[in-house]
């Protein structure tokens, strides 16, 4: 197997008696698409902002391509960062031009750009402007790239067009680190990696995180009153249309609380999805 | 209204620079600028030379503060100890009746040494030097480049760099593969072009539309320049390294703009202010570029008057410069001494 590039050990990083990232090992091996994932403050943005040399790690090993992150390494990575990082008040061609300067490489507008390439990239829509994020963080030909939340606020169509080039370059042989909370972009990814409250709890494919995990499928005319009933059980219930769903609970448990609330209910064990999953191991991690 | 009212007390409770620029400010500007809004000049800096020298020494008006005398020195000497601002005032007894050299670039200072002398008659010659007919724009100008200078480069240098951190493009700079001196010098270069240019602009302008006199030379006001420029910016990114948005980079660049626009002698003597006010104001940065400004423009002063104002102004270039160097690299390369901590726990909880 090809050395991986990037080669997380055991980092954890505290501030002050918060630690934010707590003992998370992960690699990223050429060509693979790893998915971070896990709810606002799990810790994607900190083990992040390590990997990119912003913030030292409190303790563990962090390696990009073989050694710590440093302005080398820098040359063969390409960032997209959820705020964008663009300059509003340059043009499109002038923000390539700037970001190819910086690498040392020809600047070149896409095609799919070209339309705006002098529009001040204030002036474009946020799909063109993640778009251009994606072209800048790629045009100098990195062989990992970073994405943290690399398509929030973008429509279906700009995402999966942004999803298509993450594939792209993947084949390609690139390494791609991306943070996400789109669960339905888990499937985008080769390797899942799911943080709670600054742990990895889980990784691998989504059938591996989903492994036996199950959920009670609660099936009522009444579906409000079952929800209630055992939302007040303190059993974790989430919405599926109209079906109320137990999360990680016990059949004869969900059963009984129902029958004791009068509820008529049709209940049964389905295989759970990789978000009532993370529910679970968030609830286990807390 | 009463949700509006309340909801604006409770931000602004939590907004502790704003409360300081509410509460306590208001209080130190009233104090200090009390103390420092002085027009009236309570005593001069008066030197005596000639034959009389001794004689006027010991009858000059309490007004007159008498420092030295100097039986030997001829007129020459006396106009060349006003020029290099060793007083303000030089009584030459070696003519009938004396002749007073004021230094007409000390404002307020000269008006009042010449009433004093009006008020004597025929007694004294008076000869206002480097501005003979007591013109405000002629002192102005010299000090407005500096203060335009300095609004340049704390606030507009302050802004720019804070723009780049709260847009997220500092991050964006610190993911690239540029050194930190890199980004520093690209950031800094233009303001400092910027604010040659505007330094260039305004003396010209004041020497064409107020016919302000340059006696100097003028690579002293250029070396000048650059030394303060290097302070004004070194404080606007001292100011960028400390803020976050904008809008608290202003609040904090107005704080320093405000007490160098009326400490400095720019506007109310340094003379007419109690000592410990002008202590504070020959802290300032801007004090010794008006000095500086004034003395290369007005009076032809040279390097050998006019070194303490340079080395003040080097000194704190270089303490302001080096800590706003320093902590702008901190933003933008924080993990370059920590990347791999050196020991690392026993277990890890998932081996992705």
């Amino acid at each position: 197997m090809a050395e991986p590039l990037v080669d997380v050990r055991e980092v954890s990083r505290r501030f002050g008696s918060f630690t934010a990232v707590h003992d998370v090992s992960l690699t990223v091996a050429p060509g693979e698409v790893v998915g971070l994932l896990g709810a606002n403050g799990a810790g994607k943005t900190t083990l992040i902002r390590m990997l990119l040399g912003l913030l030292p790690p409190s303790s563990g090993t962090l390696h990009l391509f073989g050694a710590p992150p440093s302005r080398a390494s820098r040359r063969r990575l390409g960032y997209v960062p959820q705020g964008l990082g663009l300059y509003d008040d340059l043009t499109v061609r002038e923000n390539l031009a700037f970001v190819a300067d910086a690498f040392g490489t020809p600047a070149a507008v896409p095609d799919d750009l070209a339309e705006v390439a002098d529009a001040l990239v204030g002036s474009i829509g946020l799909g063109r402007q993640r778009r251009l994020s994606f072209a800048a963080a790629l045009a100098h030909e990195p062989a990992l790239l970073v994405l943290d939340e690399p398509t929030s606020g973008v429509d279906p169509l700009a995402r999966a067009r942004l999803w298509d080039t993450v594939r792209d370059r993947a084949e390609a042989g690139v390494g791609v680190l991306v943070t996400t909370h789109y669960l339905q972009e888990a499937e985008q990814c080769d390797r899942l990696v799911l943080m709670s409250r600054g742990r990895a709890v889980a990784a691998g494919s989504e059938d591996d995180i989903v492994g036996a995990t199950t959920a009670v499928a609660v099936r009522a005319e009444r579906w409000q009153d079952a929800f209630t009933a055992l939302d007040a059980a303190g059993v974790v219930v989430t919405l599926a249309g109209r079906d109320v769903r137990a999360v990680d609970a016990d059949l004869g448990r969900v059963e009984r609380v129902l029958a004791a609330a009068g509820v008529a209910a049709r209940a049964q064990h389905v295989r759970a999805t990789l978000e009532e999953t993370m529910t679970a191991l968030d609830r286990a991690a807390g | 209204m009463r949700a509006m009212i309340l909801k604006e007390f409770r931000e602004l409770r939590r907004d502790r620079r704003t409360v300081a620029m509410l509460v306590a400010l208001p209080v130190v500007l009233l104090v200090v600028f009390g103390y420092a809004a002085n027009f009236t000049i309570d005593s001069i800096t008066t030197k005596a030379v000639g034959p009389g020298a001794d004689q006027v020494a010991a009858l000059a008006p309490d007004l007159f503060d008498v420092v030295a005398t100097d039986p030997s020195a001829t007129a020459a000497d006396a106009r060349a100890m006003v020029r290099d601002n060793e007083a303000d005032v030089v009584v030459d007894t070696a003519t009938t009746p004396p002749t007073a050299y004021v230094d007409g670039s000390s404002l307020f200072v000269a008006q009042t040494a010449s009433a004093a002398f009006g008020r004597a008659g025929d007694a004294v010659h008076v000869e206002i030097l480097f501005n003979p007919d007591l013109e405000t724009s002629w002192v102005m100008v010299p000090a407005l480049i500096g203060l335009i200078l300095t609004f340049v480069g704390t606030i507009i240098t302050s802004i720019g760099l804070v723009r780049e951190r709260q847009t997220g493009t500092l991050e964006q700079l610190a993911v690239m593969p540029l050194r930190p001196a890199d980004v520093i010098v690209g950031k800094i270069a233009p303001y400092f072009i910027l604010a040659s240019v505007d330094m260039a602009l305004v003396t010209l302008l004041g020497v064409w539309i107020f016919h302000v006199p340059f006696e100097g030379n003028p690579l002293l006001l250029v070396l000048g320049g650059a030394v303060f420029l290097f302070v004004v910016l070194g404080i606007g990114v001292l100011i960028s390294t400390a803020s976050q948005t904008q809008g608290q980079a202003i609040q904090v660049a107005l704080m320093t703009l405000l007490p160098q626009i009326l400490l400095s002698g720019f506007i109310f003597p340094l003379q007419a202010m109690p000592a410990w006010i002008a202590a504070i104001g020959y802290c300032l940065p801007l004090t010794w570029f008006v000095q500086l400004s004034q003395g290369v423009m007005l009076r032809g002063a040279g390097l050998d008057s006019l070194w303490p104002a340079y080395v003040v102004l080097a000194v704190l270039a270089t303490v302001v410069f080096t800590a706003a160097v320093l902590r702008f690299r901190r933003d933008l390369a924080p993990g370059r001494r920590a990347a791999r901590a050196p020991h690392a726990p026993a277990h890890a909880q998932v081996r992705a």
